[in-house]
């Protein structure tokens, strides 16, 4: 079933195009990751989709309600992280939670009981009266998540949320992330780690407010990075560089760390790649890979950049 | 009403987290008070006046003695020659000085008419007009006392509501109004524009509170606030100043909170369009707080100011807030004194709020 249909949205701010004609669906219990540049039009998108701003054309449903026209009704469906910490830094977390969940008219037991449940889910037990402003970022981001699943709402959005992170913090939002989609809420994320992208069933490219690439990452892979693509590990792989370089069935040799990662046409496999390597390369290794999204998202950029 | 609710008492939380909101809402009525009761006070006297005795006799002695017992004119300087008081007057330490003639005590003493010079320091025209005063009764009543016979008089003046024309009774009914426009002004453009500061204000629209709930849950405790300053300057008033309270308590009530409405209306709107708390605060200052202390008639009377002045005027509510509550709290007056101003406030209030309801609107989009 899917939860969220974006059709053809657009938004203008003056002669500035920010979405430009964005369509795409999310399935329930789904997450969909959305990557893109600064200003690639992400943000604007998921303001639209949570009906806080209205589209200039198209329209969105979410939940099966429309954003330009029950956007009331949109927002009783959905929780909101947004890319700004914007919980009250002067109140606790108790406070901060008991009037986020006020402002979604949750009220007396009901509440008690639901930042309860909350504040189980995002692993915040016995830090309540803690000040928000004095807590680190990657709890704060857990207090956030908390404040916007007080209604629970079986559509999440997240505006990079793990931006200023730390990576152990990081591993455990997303850890958060999947035990909420496994249990059927719909998570729609963005993010600028290209690693954080890998966790999502789809994801949605966004180049000059267009959707430009939407698939799995598998299949972005596939079709952005094509050929097959080989790791090439050895103690002095940087001897075969050239020489790899030379052979009109390489595509391209990247140098990645102490390894190379080599593309070749289709027809070439991990025997005929060993057999055009030096033996003063002292090669260890050598597999093949999937390209990573790091690689799509280059290609997409110096796709756009054409 | 309990997302208003939820709203209103997350703003209280602020409150009494922030030191400075705390300063705002009630050290500074009280020291507003104190400072218009106390320290500005239009009623001069403790005059320092220098004595200049060319007569230098135990008759002048006593002329001296007679003129200043009464403490409204201080002895400052007691001169032998008028280049004497002149260095006192051009030091500051005397604002005018007598200066008694030779001969003076013997013609008293014969019943003849006796001239003093009285040199007055001219640069600072209030003060000069109230040494002349003074002196000009000090010396009548000298003469009176002297001749036992009473002045014979056209004009017998009599002054009611505040007879003794002490400025606090003048200054204490407007001070209210004027405590109430600054706090509300700064709390309100404050409280508001804090919350697109910090991003916040996104995060309140993508739950379900609606724009009107915003604003309501946010002026609600500040008006609340407000009512209690109104109790609090009239508390320290009548406690410290004697301020009296001869008219209606409902009357005042209402037209406080009509007044509260429109400023708080008003630090709303600068808030919404500014978006930020220093410009809000300066905004407010300038729209809302230096016309309720110069427009209103609270320290100078509106019939004074230049005609394009007066009709500015008009449009400030203060100046109908403080004509009803000099009413008031001094005369007595009631509501059917008072219904015009009421209409003013209540003007001001419908267009402040509906204004920064619409300019509110505007913004989410």
């Amino acid at each position: 079933m899917k939860t969220i249909v974006v059709e053809r949205l657009r938004r203008t701010f003056g002669n500035f195009v920010a979405v430009d004609d964005v369509s795409f669906a999310v399935e329930q219990g789904e997450i969909f990751g959305f990557l893109g540049a600064n200003g690639a039009g992400k943000t604007t998108t998921i303001r639209m989709i949570i009906g806080v701003l209205p589209p200039t054309a198209g329209d969105a449903t979410v939940a099966g309600f429309s954003v330009a026209r029950e956007p009331r009704e949109v927002k009783r469906r959905v929780g909101y992280v947004s890319q700004r910490f914007s919980l009250y830094p002067d109140l606790t977390i108790r406070q901060n939670l008991s009037f986020f969940g006020g402002a979604y008219g949750v009220w007396g037991q009901q509440l008690e009981d639901r930042i309860e449940q909350v504040v189980h889910a995002v692993d915040l037990e016995g830090r309540l009266d803690d000040l928000t402003g004095e807590l680190p970022g990657g709890i704060r981001q857990r207090v956030a998540l908390g404040a916007a699943l007080l209604h629970s709402p079986p559509i999440v959005l997240l505006d990079e949320p793990t931006a200023g992170v730390d990576p152990r913090s990081r591993r455990r939002f997303w850890d958060l992330i999947r035990t909420l989609a496994a249990a059927g809420t719909t998570v729609l994320v963005t993010t600028h780690h290209l690693d954080e992208a890998e966790h999502c069933a789809r994801v949605g490219l966004m180049v000059d407010g267009r959707l430009v690439a939407l698939d799995t990452p598998d299949g972005l892979a596939r079709t952005w990075v094509p050929g097959r693509m080989f790791r090439v590990d050895g103690v002095a792989v940087h001897r075969a560089l050239a020489s790899l370089r030379a052979r009109p069935e390489v595509i391209d040799v990247e140098p990645f760390g102490a390894a190379l990662h080599v593309r070749t046409h289709d027809a070439i496999d991990e025997a005929r790649v060993r057999s055009w390597l030096d033996p003063a390369a002292a090669v260890s290794r050598v597999v093949e890979i999937r390209p990573s999204l790091e690689d799509v998202f280059l290609a997409v950029a110096a796709r756009g950049a054409a | 009403m309990r997302r208003v609710l939820a709203m209103s008492r997350k703003e209280v939380l602020h409150v009494r987290r922030d030191p400075t909101m705390t300063w705002l809402a009630i050290g500074m009525p009280v020291l507003l008070v104190l400072i218009f009761g106390f320290g500005v006070r239009f009623d001069l006297d403790h005059l320092p006046v220098a004595w200049v005795d060319l007569d230098g006799t135990r008759g002048s002695d006593a002329l001296r003695e007679e003129l200043f017992v009464s403490g409204e004119l201080v002895l400052a300087k007691v001169c032998p020659e008028v280049e004497c008081a002149e260095r006192a007057m051009r030091s500051n330490r005397a604002v005018a000085a007598f200066v008694v003639p030779p001969g003076a005590a013997a013609d008293r003493e014969r019943g003849e008419p006796v001239t003093l010079q009285l040199l007055v320091d001219g640069t600072d025209g209030t003060v000069a007009n109230a040494a002349l005063a003074n002196a000009e009764a000090l010396t009548t009543a000298a003469s009176i006392a002297h001749d036992r016979r009473p002045p014979r008089s056209l004009v017998r003046t009599v002054i009611r509501y505040n007879p003794r024309g002490e400025s606090a009774m003048f200054l204490l009914p407007g001070t209210i109004a004027y405590v109430l426009a600054l706090v509300s002004v700064l709390l309100t453009a404050l409280a508001i524009a804090r919350e697109w500061e910090r991003g916040s204000m996104e995060q309140l629209f993508s739950t379900t509170v609606g724009g009107l709930e915003i604003v309501l849950g946010k002026l609600l405790p500040y008006l609340l606030l407000g009512m209690f300053d109104v109790l609090l300057v009239l508390a320290v008033g009548a406690s410290v100043f004697a301020l009296p309270f001869r008219g209606s308590l409902p009357l005042v009530g209402l037209a406080s909170i009509l007044f509260l409405v429109g400023m708080l209306g008003q630090g709303l709107l600068v808030s919404i369009v500014t978006r930020s708390q220093m410009l809000a605060t300066q905004l407010g200052a300038v729209s809302a707080v230096l016309p309720s202390l110069l427009l209103s008639g609270f320290l100078f009377p509106v019939e004074n100011l230049p005609w394009p002045l007066y009709w500015l005027s008009m449009i400030v509510p203060a100046r109908f807030h403080v004509g009803l509550l000099r009413g008031a709290l001094l005369k007595g007056s009631g509501w059917g004194d008072h219904w015009l101003d009421l209409v003013g406030l209540a003007a001001y209030a419908a267009l402040t709020v509906g204004a920064s309801a619409a300019a509110f609107r505007r913004r989410v989009a």
